[in-house]
């Protein structure tokens, strides 16, 4: 009978129709995202020792950090990390780099900024942000 | 319930009673005004609330909510886009017509407005109750037409101009087997007045009578109000907005109001022609009525949201070579029948 | 009142164009409804990839190729990753071969969803869209829990793959797979079924055997047309030749079965998913490869099947870490060419429903 398919496809509608939202109502709800999603990058100043693996793996030259020599040991310590975020490609390539585990992938996705000069973080000032927050929970 | 039916009637009695003649011309200009605020209110809230319904029905067939923020569970919305219309810049176009185009949106909106005057809505409640009532209707609605031509040729665009073509050819094309399905219904009543209509319907409505001619009437009039599976006359995915796609902010919201008005108003008249208009047990009159037409309303939607659009050739050839054929099938088994039941039935003549 | 004369219009159907996959504009000369000539301009997405890549080591520009088809970016970066190991001559450990055959597979399905979705957008179906996104979003998880990106994964590495699967991956492979049968018969009802997308797609925008071959189309769109021709088969990459699955192919030569054999391949892509599942064996799933990759000086070809047609890579190497040349050979450009001869007569409606069948990115097509 010709209109079957047409039939059909409005009981398919109406089946959806009666089903529950598969939607999530943001931002109340947030989503929870995998730990290997690299929506954003995380720095643990301690445990950088200035090998620059990651600022060398960088396709597009996003990180940039200084280091000097402490006395009395031949680790360095870091003096400044930043990214530029507005060249990252989000690729994941400078944690895979990082040997101590200092660069990881973390899971922010919220880093829209109004001005163009916001997106040069400066990850030990995240870092240290990020310490003051966890004691009392994320307040941010 | 008989009370909740009788209450319009007696608001309007008490309201005549005002007057010292309650039949003078003054009383009948009161009344007249008051019914036509009245439908100017029922077209707008139709509109509000059923552009509301369009979008949260399109979100339940994806299992998502709709617009959800705004008000209860998002009922609101529509006010704020409103409001966001208003506030939007009047842009026209530099080498547009300029009065056609401004006269279009009036037109696409105006025309509802003037079509629901006749539709009884309840017992006793017409605004104006023609002796030609359907006929004054398709008469209106034969009009509309032009609105889609005037803001397609008015906007100096090319996309509008494709647009306000498609909507000519579609337009007529539908028009016919829209009036031949009615015919069927008006031939058994042997009248045009709506109400006369709707109460020939006491004991059977007339949807059991013509099943064939609701359906082409159904069809027909989805695609007079260019609504899927047959809106190429705006299709987005093709030329933009059609007629529509150089109007902002309220002159855009006018023509949404006015599509949105003739779906009830279609739906309107397919509920007094074959439904049996505002007749039910239990529920006042008015009530049954909204009722009807909000579930026709309903199905158009679902059609729309469940179906791709079809092309032009495939539109008019399904026009005139498939309803129209059906349409006057119809109207012959019409006759017939009304001939074999003269004879059969004694006693009942002319 | 006679009429003078008629006039062609020639509509720009421009970059931003509710339905121009991607930003991609074509001038459209039409006699009424009838289209009488199409001329496609391109480049809005261009980029400079192939020039990118000459300034970055081999390792760096994987993420860049990602970009390119970016509805099923793991094919890409298997191009990438395995031209380069044909220059260097690396084994791959077999743990790292069949998790690139499943992520590859993978999106296959994912970008055919996009495909099916978007052709029945472009014909007002937005309920059909929706289902197929719905649908794609599962798979886009299992590619976050592993790679950490949806949609520019950055999986594959040079030497085999960059993450094994976390534990809680293999549930929801075999769950996401146990589902899809349902799926595909929800497209088909809901789409392929319906009468006036049928009408709309059949007969519309044929393109012959001869026409086909002679303008050097491939993937789906040649294989609608009746040559049974797929590089998985015909020139077999990485383990391919293991797994048991057929190439559909469709003679109708239109619209309908270009979308049609979309939903075939679905299907073999789940047996193929199938077999990987059951036969992956334990192991690295990264090769030992120097730090510093530096191929031996020579040029290399190879080609993969994408979702959209054959896409190649071609290599020249002088020796230091950073190539020569990069030369992308897109699949959807090359099958793009086609598209104007074939919708000369046919109505502009039609003219959207093909330009959406043969499946186009525009991220491929500029670079």
């Amino acid at each position: 009978m010709f209109g079957k398919g047409l039939f059909k496809g409005m009981g398919i509608t109406l089946k959806r129709m009666l089903q529950p939202n598969v939607t999530q109502f943001y931002p109340e709800e947030m989503p929870k995202l995998p730990p290997r999603a690299r929506s954003s990058m995380a720095l643990d100043p301690d445990k950088c020792i200035v090998c620059n693996m990651c600022a060398n793996a960088c396709p597009n030259q996003v990180i940039k950090l200084t280091g000097e020599k402490t006395e009395g040991s031949n680790r360095k310590t870091l003096i400044s990390y930043t990214m530029d975020i507005g060249r990252c490609l989000y690729c994941g390539l400078c944690t895979e780099a990082c040997n101590t585990g200092a660069l990881v992938p973390s899971q922010e996705f919220e880093n829209a900024v109004y001005d163009r000069e916001d997106l040069l973080w400066d990850m030990m000032a995240r870092a240290k942000q990020r310490k003051q927050n966890a004691p009392t929970g994320k307040e941010e | 319930m008989d009370a909740l039916n009788q209450l319009p009637l007696s608001i309007a009695a008490a309201i005549r009673g005002l007057f010292g003649d309650p039949h003078s011309i003054w009383a009948d200009l009161a009344m007249d005004i008051i019914a036509f605020i009245l439908v100017l209110l029922i077209i707008v809230a139709a509109a509000l609330i059923l552009i509301l319904l369009e979008r949260k029905v399109a979100g339940w067939t994806s299992q998502r909510p709709g617009p959800n923020r705004l008000g209860p569970r998002g009922w609101f919305q529509t006010i704020a886009d409103a409001l966001k219309l208003m506030g939007k810049e009047d842009v026209t176009p530099a080498q547009a017509d300029k009065w056609v185009f401004k006269i279009a949106p009036m037109f696409i909106l105006g025309l509802p407005v003037m079509t629901l005057g006749v539709i009884p809505y309840g017992k006793g409640l017409v605004p104006v109750d023609l002796d030609l009532g359907i006929f004054y209707f398709l008469g209106i609605s034969a009009v509309s037409t032009v609105a889609f031509l005037m803001a397609g040729w008015g906007s100096n665009s090319k996309y509008a101009l494709l647009g306000g073509m498609r909507a000519v050819a579609q337009m007529i094309s539908y028009e016919i087997p829209l009036i031949f399905a009615l015919l069927g219904v008006v031939m058994i009543t042997q009248t045009f007045r709506l109400s006369a209509i709707v109460d020939a319907q006491k004991t059977l409505p007339f949807i059991v009578v013509q099943p064939l001619a609701f359906l082409i009437y159904f069809i027909a009039g989805i695609a007079e109000v260019n609504r899927a599976p047959f809106d190429l006359v705006e299709a987005d995915q093709e030329i933009v907005a059609g007629p529509f796609t150089e109007y902002t902010g309220l002159r855009w919201g006018l023509f949404f109001l006015g599509e949105y008005g003739n779906m009830f108003a279609v739906s309107a008249i397919a509920v007094t022609m074959f439904l049996g208009g505002w007749q039910g047990p239990l529920l006042p009159g008015w009530m049954w009525f909204f009722l009807k037409t909000g579930i026709l309303i309903f199905v158009m939607m679902w059609v729309r949201w469940t179906f791709p659009r079809m092309r032009i050739d495939h539109l008019m050839h399904f026009a005139w070579k498939v309803l129209l054929p059906l349409a006057l099938l119809n109207i012959v088994l019409t006759g017939l029948g009304i001939y074999i039941y003269q004879l059969l039935v004694p006693g009942i003549g002319g | 009142m006679t009429i003078e004369r008629t006039e062609e219009i020639s509509l720009n159907m421009g970059p931003q164009h509710p339905s121009m996959h991607g930003v991609f504009r074509m001038i459209v000369h039409l006699e009424g409804e009838v289209v009488t000539k199409i001329e496609p301009k391109i480049g809005y997405l261009h980029r400079g990839l192939e020039k990118i890549a000459e300034s970055r080591t081999y390792a760096q520009f994987i993420p860049y190729t990602d970009r390119l088809d970016y509805l099923a970016s793991p094919h890409n970066n298997l191009a990438y990753v395995q031209t380069v190991e044909k220059l260097l001559g690396i084994q791959v450990p077999e743990r790292a071969e069949y998790l690139r055959v499943i992520f590859a597979e993978l999106a296959r399905i994912a970008s055919h969803q996009v495909m099916i979705g978007s052709l029945a957008l472009d014909m007002a179906g937005w309920t059909a869209w929706g289902y197929c996104f719905r649908d794609r979003e599962r798979i886009l998880d299992l590619y976050e829990m592993t790679a950490g990106g949806r949609l520019t994964v950055n999986y594959m590495r040079i030497g085999g793959v960059s993450h094994e699967p976390p534990p809680e991956f293999w549930p929801a492979l075999n769950s996401f797979l146990d589902d899809l049968p349902a799926m595909i018969e929800e497209y088909y009802g809901i789409f392929y079924g319906n009468e006036i997308a049928q009408a709309r797609m059949k007969g519309i925008g044929i393109l012959t055997k001869e026409m086909a071959e002679n303008y050097s189309v491939t993937g789906c769109a040649l294989r609608a047309s009746g040559v049974q021709y797929d590089v998985r088969k015909a020139a077999p990459y990485g383990i391919y030749d293991r797994f048991d699955f057929d190439i559909p192919v469709l003679y109708g030569c239109d619209t309908y079965d270009r979308a049609l054999i979309r939903l075939l391949e679905m299907r073999e892509s789940l047996k193929i998913l199938r077999q990987a599942v059951r036969d992956i064996p334990e192991g690295p799933v990264m090769a030992k490869v120097p730090k510093l990759i530096k191929p031996p000086a020579g040029e290399v070809y190879h080609r993969v099947e994408n979702p959209k047609g054959e896409l190649g890579f071609y290599i020249v190497s002088d020796g230091s870490n950073k190539p020569a040349r990069v030369r992308i050979r897109p699949g959807a450009f090359v099958n793009m060419q086609v598209f104007p001869p074939i919708s000369v007569g046919l109505k502009i409606q039609d003219v959207i429903a093909i330009f959406a069948s043969f499946d186009a990115v525009l991220g491929e097509v500029d670079k």
